[in-house]
């Protein structure tokens, strides 16, 4: 007997990929420099060897635009995931990423990088900062790893990693606070807008890597899924059904530190987004996990781009920085999905 | 294979897309001329104090004076830009004061081919912005007028300085200046330093003193005891500050201020940024606007 | 057969339970019985290899308990405890899936549909396959995890037995599903493989069912053996305290017990 939730569920999953690949589309065609079909083709016909250069606006296409709109599909999709993930391994629907210090611990390396490079005044490669960011990000994370380990039992209980969690998150971004407070004025405002994220420093470096932790980090958690679905019942029913739950933890929060802390090094820190699209998925066809995290990776990457359009266009051809509309793009789609279903928790 | 992809829901959407017709916008056509974007408060103030603006096509949000310049097309804040905003401008050449973010953005544009300039002088003296202003002038063939602010600025400080010695009182000044990145109220140091470079300069010319001793060069966040231990006898708030709080009143009740010889005897004074924290071709003006302001006898 | 030697656990400087030895045949209902804070749900959760004992053995089968791999032992061990939380919205049919985890790799096999079909039959919730688990009743919720559990075990394993504990389960049922369940265990538990070994709170229902029982006091057993033998007037006063009177059952196999 098949289940017939089964199938509507990849007909949704299939529905979500099309939407995505639209958005894509738009995301590459408009922007402060909008490009016709027949430029981007042009564009495109670079790649071939022997192709020499191209116009500047077919290297602005290549160069700039095209790795932006697929940076921010992966971003999305990294938060996305690592929001799934969360929220599977904590068993509670409020939390994020970033609740377990790796946008804090990312958002206190950015500062560090920042106001020390203003105060030694050398100029900074541009790889830097996602190196410091990620290193904040992962020592972070690790930190509250250790300080929720019970010392006698050596598991960590999903209480404790929460609490730790909030404790160590507190401390990252008072570190981020006094940072800002003794930095000097350009270096206060660099860190405030890296804390709004951006994705305009997006080029083809930063889409392989981000790319790489992402696309492979998801392949990984969805081995996992069947475990985190057992999960889902309670850490004492997973273990009779022989999941081992504290190699389990270690694993999916080691996935989601890499993929989070990876994409946010890139494009500062973006907040929401880990939170609400489980939400949505969710609400729509419950909390299966090997659908909500391919669900997730899709729907993350839909909002990202969409919110990414509105940055672009909003105040053209000045940009927003995404962060503000994350926020602003995903409440009303979230409360509209509220009020449309009984979501029963 | 991820690449291609999107071409094929792309080409779906292009055939909707084509109707509404956002394809006639214009991507500037072929340059007719110079056309600069101008990333650097300070620079702005001195093109269009060389009458050199019309090769500008876009400036910073944090570039407003002269008024004229909000006119202007903005490419956004200038340590948030991205690079296609300033690249669908068809800039000629950027000139930035090295104070720009992120650090890819400027990397993108020297991949694509687009000159920068950042001018070798600055404005941390007299001599020093002459020698930009020059500098300047030659760039945009403006030499003329160069040496007119020049010897304008010359004059005016001159004039200034000699003006001051007629005040026999020295005033100790507290400059009070609006953060906005850390949303706080700052003082100004003995040296002023970062963007308030030129505010010890200027107190020292308009014949006052610095009530608020100095370390190295950083503004310190305004408290109660800063103030009180200075007892300036007269404050300067720049106007973003002062403007927030609206009145002379409420601007007492910033902490420590209301205790101060300066509140007291009401000498609480709005100035523009451009008129006191930077060295800039009006200084020489400025100066006199500023001793008058501070030496104005205390009203009760 | 499933065998308790000499286990005793310490947790926070203190001894929870000492000393205790069992043995527990395939084909008969054992159930452990005692006093609040006698150690019952401690057993059992060494017994169902929760916790590791500090002292002592358990062996399944002839093997230590520890020596056992989790996902082989879930294969043939299911535990059955009211200590289900779920935070999210999962399908009655999702749920009960989940039972045959330990079955399958990636994806449930028609057996394994098929068992799930069976066991939501024999605990009458195939009705609510589709409903989404966090709308239904407390009781209807708990035959749910029944049908889960017993999934989990529902078929003979080639070498070995299988092990079903039961750590109070009968929390918001009614007393028809109380008697139905117990009932449903017992028969399940007469297949000449499967070890039952439970923990329930009402006396009365304890000793209407029990092949054997182990009365637990203080944290060590009282006294253990055949409901007829361990259910004397002396032995229930000393462990609970209370004077019981006993009554045949009607169907001529245990006993009802009453209390002043």
């Amino acid at each position: 007997m098949t289940s017939p939730s089964r199938d509507s569920g990849h007909r949704l999953l299939f529905v979500l990929l099309l939407v995505l690949c639209l958005l894509m589309a738009a995301s590459v065609c408009f922007g402060a420099i909008d490009f016709s079909p027949a430029q981007i083709w042009r564009a495109l016909g670079t790649l071939w060897p022997g192709h020499a250069g191209g116009t500047l606006n077919e290297r602005i296409f290549m160069d700039i635009r095209l790795p932006r709109a697929i940076l921010c599909v992966l971003t999305g999709a990294a938060l996305g995931v690592g929001g799934a993930l969360m929220q599977g391994l904590f068993r509670n629907p409020i939390v994020e990423p970033g609740l377990v210090g790796t946008s804090s611990g990312a958002a206190f390396g950015a500062a560090i990088f920042f106001v020390l490079t203003g105060m030694l005044k050398f100029t900074a490669q541009p790889w830097e900062l996602p190196v410091a960011a990620c290193a904040g990000g992962i020592v972070a994370t690790y930190m509250v790893f250790v300080l929720a380990q019970n010392k006698a039992t050596g598991r960590s209980s999903i209480v404790m990693l929460l609490l730790t969690g909030l404790a160590v998150n507190a401390l990252f971004l008072s570190g981020v606070g006094f940072m800002a407070y003794i930095a000097r004025d350009p270096q206060a405002r660099s860190i405030t807008f890296w804390n709004l994220g951006t994705l305009s420093g997006a080029n083809w470096h930063a889409v392989t890597t981000v790319g790489l932790t992402t696309i492979g980090g998801t392949l990984l958690a969805l081995r996992y899924a069947k475990q985190l679905n057992a999960l889902m019942i309670g850490e004492e029913e997973a273990i009779y059904l022989g999941v081992n739950v504290n190699r389990l933890k270690w694993i999916v929060m080691t996935i989601n530190v890499v993929i989070v802390a990876v994409a946010t090094a890139f494009t500062g820190v973006i907040a929401f987004v880990g939170l609400v699209v489980p939400h949505i998925l969710r609400m729509i066809k419950g909390a299966e996990n090997r659908y909500l995290i391919i669900g997730s990776a899709l729907v993350g990457g839909i909002l990202l781009t969409l919110a990414d359009l509105v940055a672009r266009l909003a105040l053209h051809p000045a940009e927003l920085p995404i962060g503000i509309v994350t926020s602003v793009v995903g409440v009303p789609v979230f409360i509209s999905l509220l009020r449309h279903r009984e979501y029963v928790f | 294979m991820g690449r291609f992809r999107p071409l094929a829901g792309f080409l779906l959407a292009a055939l909707l897309v084509t109707s509404c017709g956002r394809f006639g916008r214009k991507a500037a056509s072929a340059a007719t001329g110079p056309r600069d974007v101008v990333i650097s408060q300070l620079y702005n103030e001195i093109i269009w104090a060389l009458g050199a603006q019309q090769s500008v096509v876009a400036v910073d949000w944090s570039s407003t004076y002269p008024p004229a310049i909000k006119s202007v097309a903005t490419i956004g804040y200038h340590r948030a830009l991205s690079a296609e905003s300033i690249l669908s401008l068809r800039p000629t050449v950027v000139i930035e004061d090295g104070n720009v973010g992120p650090p890819q953005v400027l990397q993108q544009l020297h991949e694509l081919g687009v000159p920068t300039k950042t001018f070798t002088h600055t404005n941390d003296t007299i001599p020093d912005l002459e020698a930009l202003i020059r500098e300047m002038g030659a760039f945009f063939h403006k030499e003329a007028r160069a040496e007119e602010l020049c010897q304008r600025l010359d004059r005016q400080m001159a004039a200034s300085l000699e003006a001051v010695k007629q005040y026999h009182d020295s005033p100790r000044v507290a400059i009070i200046h609006y953060g906005q990145a850390s949303n706080v109220y700052l003082t100004v140091t003995g040296h002023g330093g970062g963007d308030a470079a030129g505010a010890g300069q200027m107190i020292a010319w308009a014949g006052g003193r610095m009530a608020i001793g100095g370390r190295s060069g950083m503004q310190r966040l305004l408290s109660p005891e800063i103030v009180a231990e200075a007892n300036p006898d007269v404050i300067l708030m720049t106007a973003f500050g002062y403007d927030k709080l609206g009145s002379m009143a409420a601007a007492k009740t910033l902490p420590g201020v209301a205790e101060t010889s300066a509140a007291r005897h009401n000498r609480i004074y709005r100035v523009t940024e451009h008129q006191l924290m930077y060295l800039n071709p009006d200084t020489g003006a400025n100066v006199l606007t500023i001793a008058k302001l501070i030496h104005q006898p205390p009203s009760q | 057969m499933l065998e308790a030697i000499d286990v005793s656990y310490r947790a926070g400087g203190r001894e929870l339970v000492h000393g205790l030895s069992a043995r527990f045949e395939p084909g008969q209902l054992h159930l452990i019985m005692g006093p609040n804070g006698a150690g019952k749900s401690t057993f059992i959760k060494l017994l169902s290899r929760l916790l590791r004992p500090s002292g002592g053995r358990v062996v399944y089968a002839g093997r230590d308990a520890a020596e056992w791999a989790d996902s082989e032992l879930a294969t043939r061990r299911a535990v059955l405890s009211q200590a289900m939380e779920l935070a999210f919205p999962l399908s009655v049919h999702e749920v009960v899936k989940m039972g045959r985890y330990p079955h399958f790799g990636g994806r449930p096999s028609r057996h394994d549909e098929a068992i799930c079909q069976e066991v939501m039959d024999f605990f009458d919730v195939a009705v609510l396959a589709d409903r989404s688990y966090a709308t239904l009743s407390g009781g209807e919720q708990q035959r749910v995890n029944f049908a889960r559990v017993l999934a989990q075990i529902w078929e003979p394993m080639p070498q070995g037995h299988r092990y079903l504990f039961l750590d109070e389960p009968l929390t918001f049922l009614d007393i028809r599903h109380q008697l139905d369940f117990m009932k449903k265990v017992r028969a399940f538990g007469r297949a000449p493989d499967v070890v039952t070994v439970g923990v329930v709170h009402d006396l009365g229902l304890a000793a209407r069912f029990a092949d054997r029982l182990i009365l637990m006091r203080d944290g060590g057993i009282a006294a253990q053996g055949p409901a007829e033998t361990v259910l004397t007037r002396d032995l229930v006063r000393a462990v609970f305290d209370v004077e019981p009177s006993f009554v045949p059952a009607s169907d001529g196999r245990g006993v009802h017990l009453v209390f002043d």
